[in-house]
């Protein structure tokens, strides 16, 4: 064992007391900004788990904003499908007390509210979220929908709605007010009933007759275009036999037309009087024919027709008379030059909910993408505009009927038949995206619980432990420091008396 | 008469005691002076006649250790490259930035990841736009001061070689010159000590420089070898040659081959003529310039070639495109057609064919547009297990059919160009080799072709391709100059917007989708230089997964250089007290020697005294 002097033991005392100023340096360093070290390399061996830890993190950070974001969002376009709906139901019940009563605009106190819904629901459906147009599908920097007036009254040369409703009611009439059927003079015993094209939209359509007048002959609807004929043959009907006519309305509903026999001249409405001869019985059968379909034809053809042709203009792409409506016999496509396009936003051949998505989660997407022209919103648009187009003449004796018809079209329409989507529906599939979003959200809070943690663990600091460290390395520090000037003093020279001369 | 020789031998003892104070006041003298060595007198008793013995000082003598002086110098030279490494190691964990705070490398990379994100929700928001954007272009600018930072470290590290040379140099005709004095001078005066002293610092300093051998020759001469045995200095002392490079840029590497170097390399030019390159025979082992030259051309290329990994990489994954060939039959050949018509400089043909012994190969072909850069080596591509054929596009599809089947014709496969841009890869007839892929990975130039991939990165204006030149791949230094595309930056709706027609809907995510699932998801390929993953096999996976590799990496390197430092430094400290207990001047040991010198002298006075006593009741008598 080598023994050497003090004084060369001290350099490496001061060396070691130099480090731990160092370490307490360092320990500071940590107290005062809580984390262990200001490189990866001081993190050791866990700096990669550390990089991954904060990657991860991160990425849960950013879905949690994704999901804070598109939740307000979603809530947006709940709110506005919510009071759509009840728009929807408001003007269903107004039209079980419709009430007609016109003014000089040719409308009545129901359809100026309608007309004020109408305003409410487009202005609701171009509502902006913090990306901008809630129902435009794929281009939120669009518009969703059109103006009111440009979707009623038209745009320059693109017609609006009420225009459409105008051209179709007169395609659905006919020039005659029949509804395009073809009611020739008896010939002799028989009469006969005949739809004027084949395959034509538009109009009155042949369902179906039944006869109850003795020895008469029925037949049809048969042939093309479809055709009904009625011979009385050789005797007259009695007294209170009937002929029914059943006729298919252009927007699906069905109506009927009985015709009575009767004895008294004139004969009252629905029917007919019966004649010297069945010829002259087929004759007047044939005037209440004309009569009673022309009836119809003012009044539930022209409501369906209304319903129709509202069905047509907010169709994608919007359906217009072809060539002069009262002989046209079909529709075809309407273009943006000659129509009001009543949807601006984006219209791809995907699903609604596709066009927005968002990722919350490595593995999880959710869609909530809304167009206004999916069908559950389109619904109620459309019923709703039909009330909110149509104006009467105050001298039109039909009036009352038809507006009745047509508010009776309007409640069914509102009322969402079987086949066609609720704007609940639409709802519900959001509803989803939402609780897709809470679960993965509580997911993400106890996740990020977990990481951080970890992170603290490797990156961060205890700060009672650092305590103790700085606490027992002032201990060394100072006996270092008290040892190094013992040494120092161990000198010879200082137990050596003064040279005296 | 002996009362004459009991004087003449105290004298001997007064002359030999004064020398003696002479030494300790020297030694107290140069107590704290660097190198100096204790010296002692050697006394020696000396007849002066019949009887009686003087005493006389033969010589001086140094008190050293040369066993932990050897040590201490072998140790000391791992002790500077220790320091030094440790030291650089520190510096270049500045540039990975500090864990958790918004300055380090993978918070930038999060950062942009995050904002691809939030751009997926709302890709038609601006403000998300602007973000990404501004997220890439901080991602970039990081990669570009790291890489910048590491290439002043580089560039230091070629300043402290030239500055190392200078000094080593300077030792080395110092040794030379003290050499030579010592030569003609006595080994055992004062002097001759201090010189062997100084010729002693001068080795030391040396020894922190380079590893050496020390070989002690007659005549106080000695000689000084590299560790691997190259004479560095003996009577005359040879000259390290080192050229400096003023600034250091990523492409200059060093190379064994002169022509093809970037960067200086020391010679050595021997006094008897001829000239050694020291890096290229690896002589220097140990000391400051090992730890220099590991830095510039080891460590710190590869941290670099890192950062290029990441950012070539993650270009080439926003903007590569693979197409896969359509099935082709030429008469009895069949095989694959590829369109080769978009391809970039860099730009790559993969083929994959099973040969007659069921063995599976890969061909991977490469565009190259600079024939300097011919041929490519295997390397070139981050597969360790493919061919890779470069071939000069310049002289069209039928010259490119022409230049692989020279090539590659011994393999059975068979190219053709039947029109266009088409290049048929075949087989060589029925029952022979069986091609059983063939695609294209071309890079995208355009921010709107109508595929989500898009150039968002770019190497300067032009998209990264990862073009060949004669300096290397493409990848090199492209961290330093990774850019964000100026035409996206001026036009943030190209996020969104991949085609004009039919537009793309301002609310389309496709592109960030695509963009957030290569970043974040894709498995991506590294080359295996840049020192993640085997010799033989790449390191495959997304990109965090890379980063979190480097990261850690790079830690586990520093830190293994703070401990070797930390343990070198204990070893040097020790061995340093070792040799100063014997070499150190010990004040204690001077004032014990000072003592005994007194009372010696005293003594020797006493008995003149005493002599001139008896001579003077002689004389009286």
């Amino acid at each position: 064992m080598t023994i050497s002097g003090v004084s060369s033991n001290i350099a490496p005392l001061i060396q070691s007391a130099l480090d731990i100023n160092k370490q307490l340096d360092d320990l500071q360093r940590q107290l005062s900004s809580g984390q262990k070290s200001d490189t990866y390399a001081g993190l050791g061996s866990q700096s990669g788990i550390a990089v991954s830890l904060n990657a991860q993190l991160s990425a849960i950070n950013s879905f949690n904003d994704t999901i804070t974001n598109v939740g307000t969002t979603i809530s947006l376009q709940q709110v506005v499908l919510q009071q759509i709906a009840s728009i929807g139901g408001n003007v269903q019940s107004a039209t079980t007390q419709a009430n007609f009563a016109i003014d000089g605009t040719g409308q009545t106190t129901g359809q100026k509210t309608a007309q004020n819904q109408l305003d409410q629901i487009l202005s609701l459906l171009n509502s902006q979220g913090a990306n901008g147009y809630l129902f435009s599908g794929s281009a939120p920097n669009q518009q969703s929908v059109d103006t009111t007036d440009h979707i009623l009254n038209g745009n320059g040369a693109q017609a609006g709605l009420k225009q459409v409703i105008a051209e179709r009611n007169q395609a659905d009439l006919g020039a005659d007010g029949l509804g395009r059927l073809v009611i020739p003079a008896a010939v002799g015993a028989t009469l006969s009933v005949s739809e004027d094209a084949a395959g034509s939209p538009f109009g009155l359509k042949l369902a179906g007759v039944s006869s109850t007048l003795s020895g008469a002959t029925v037949t049809g609807p048969s042939g093309s275009p479809a055709a009904i004929s009625v011979n009385l043959g050789a005797t007259n009907p009695s007294n209170g036999d009937s002929i029914t006519f059943t006729f298919s309305l252009p927007d699906g509903t069905s109506q009927t037309l009985r015709l009575q026999a009767t004895t008294s001249a004139p004969p009252g409405a629905n029917q007919f009087t019966i004649g010297g001869t069945p010829a002259a019985t087929a004759a007047n059968l044939q005037a209440a024919l004309t009569a009673g379909v022309s009836q119809i034809g003012s009044t539930s053809l022209s409501a369906a027709s209304a319903m129709a042709a509202s069905n047509d203009f907010f169709g994608d792409p919007p359906q217009r008379v072809s060539g002069s409506p009262a002989t046209a016999t079909a529709l075809v496509d309407g273009t943006s030059a000659n129509t009001v396009i009543w949807y601006t936003g984006e219209d791809g051949s995907g699903s609604a909910r596709s066009t927005s998505t968002a990722r919350i989660d490595p593995s999880t997407t959710i869609s909530y993408g809304t167009r206004a022209n999916e069908q559950g919103i389109r619904w109620i648009v459309q019923s709703i505009a039909a009330l909110a187009a149509t104006t009467y003449s105050p001298s039109d004796a039909n009036a009352p009927a038809s507006y009745a018809a047509l508010n009776q079209r309007v409640y069914t329409a509102l009322g969402v038949p079987l086949g066609v989507q609720n704007i609940t529906d639409i709802g519900s599939s959001l509803a989803t995206a939402q609780t897709a979003m809470a679960s993965t959200k509580s997911q993400h809070q106890q996740t990020a619980n977990m990481l951080t943690t970890m992170q603290q663990s490797i990156e961060g600091v205890d700060t009672t432990q650092v305590g103790a460290q700085i606490l027992s390395l002032q201990t060394s520090l100072s006996a270092s420091l008290s040892t190094t000037a013992r040494l120092a003093s161990l000198n010879l020279l200082n137990y050596l008396s003064p040279v005296t001369g | 008469m002996s009362l004459t020789q009991a004087l003449a031998t105290s004298l001997s003892g007064l002359t030999a005691t004064q020398t003696n104070l002479a030494i300790v006041a020297g030694n107290v003298a140069n107590a704290q002076t660097p190198g100096y060595v204790t010296q002692s007198a050697v006394q020696v008793a000396s007849g002066s006649g019949d009887f009686g013995t003087g005493v006389s000082i033969a010589s001086i003598n140094r008190l050293l250790d040369t066993f932990v002086q050897r040590q201490l110098r072998a140790e000391s030279s791992g002790g500077a490259y220790a320091d030094l490494r440790a030291n650089f190691y520190q510096q270049l964990q500045q540039i990975y930035g500090q864990p958790g705070s918004n300055t380090s490398l993978d918070a930038a990379f999060n950062g942009f990841t995050s904002a691809v994100q939030a751009l997926s929700t709302s890709p038609s928001s601006s403000a998300a736009q602007g973000q990404t954007i501004a997220a890439a272009q901080a991602l970039a600018q990081q990669l570009n001061g790291a890489s910048d930072t590491i290439q002043t470290l580089r560039s230091q590290a070629d300043q402290g070689i030239a500055g190392d040379v200078q000094k080593a140099n300077n030792a080395l005709q110092q040794i030379a010159s003290i050499n030579q004095q010592l030569q003609g001078g006595s080994a055992t005066d004062s002097s001759s000590a201090l010189l062997e002293d100084q010729r002693d610092q001068y080795i030391d300093q040396l020894a922190k420089l380079m590893d050496i051998r020390v070989v002690q020759g007659g005549n106080n001469q000695v000689s000084v070898f590299t560790g691997t045995g190259v004479q560095l200095v003996g009577s005359q002392a040879a000259q390290l040659n080192f050229n400096a490079t003023g600034s250091v840029a990523a492409t200059e590497q060093w190379n064994a081959d002169p022509t093809k170097s970037g960067l200086g390399t020391i010679t050595l030019d021997s006094p008897a003529g001829g000239s050694v390159d020291l890096i290229a025979s690896g002589a220097i082992r140990s000391g400051e310039i090992a730890g220099y030259l590991s830095m510039r051309d080891s460590v710190l290329v590869q941290a670099q070639g890192q950062l290029d990994q990441i950012a070539a990489q993650m270009s080439k994954a926003l903007s590569d495109t693979t197409t896969a060939g359509t099935a082709a039959t030429v008469a009895t050949k069949t095989g694959f057609a590829a369109d080769i018509g978009s391809l970039l400089n860099g730009n790559t043909i993969q083929v994959s064919y099973t040969d007659g012994s069921s063995v599976q190969h890969s061909i991977t072909i490469v565009r190259v547009d600079d024939p300097s850069a011919l041929p490519l080596p295997n390397t070139a591509t981050s597969d360790p297990n493919d061919t890779v054929i470069g071939i000069d596009f310049s002289g069209g599809p039928a010259s490119v059919a022409t230049q692989l089947n020279t090539a590659l014709g011994a393999t059975g496969l068979f190219f053709s160009n039947p029109s266009g841009t088409t290049l048929d890869v075949l087989n060589s007839g029925p029952s022979t080799i069986t091609v059983n892929s063939v695609s294209t990975t071309s890079t995208a130039t355009s921010l709107t072709a109508g595929s989500a991939a898009l150039p968002l990165f770019v190497d300067g204006a032009t998209p990264f391709s990862g073009a060949f030149t004669a300096a290397g791949s493409g990848s090199i230094g492209y961290a330093g100059r990774i850019a964000v595309n100026n035409a996206l930056a001026a036009d943030p709706t190209k996020l969104i917007t991949y085609q004009t027609s039919p537009q793309t809907p301002a609310g389309d995510a496709t592109r960030p989708n695509f963009i957030y699932n290569q970043l974040v998801n894709a498995s991506l390929e590294y080359s295996p230089a840049a020192g993640i993953g085997g010799v033989g096999s790449r390191f495959q996976g997304a990109l965090p997964t890379y980063l979190s590799q480097i990261l850690s990496t790079q830690s586990i390197a520093a830190n293994a250089a703070t401990n070797l430092q930390a343990g070198q430094d204990i070893v040097v400290n020790s061995l340093q007290a070792r040799f100063n207990s014997t070499s150190a001047v010990s004040i204690d040991t001077e004032m014990a020697h000072l003592l005994t010198l007194q009372n010696t002298y005293g003594a020797n006075a006493r008995v003149m005294s005493t002599v001139k006593a008896m001579l003077d009741v002689l004389l009286q008598m």
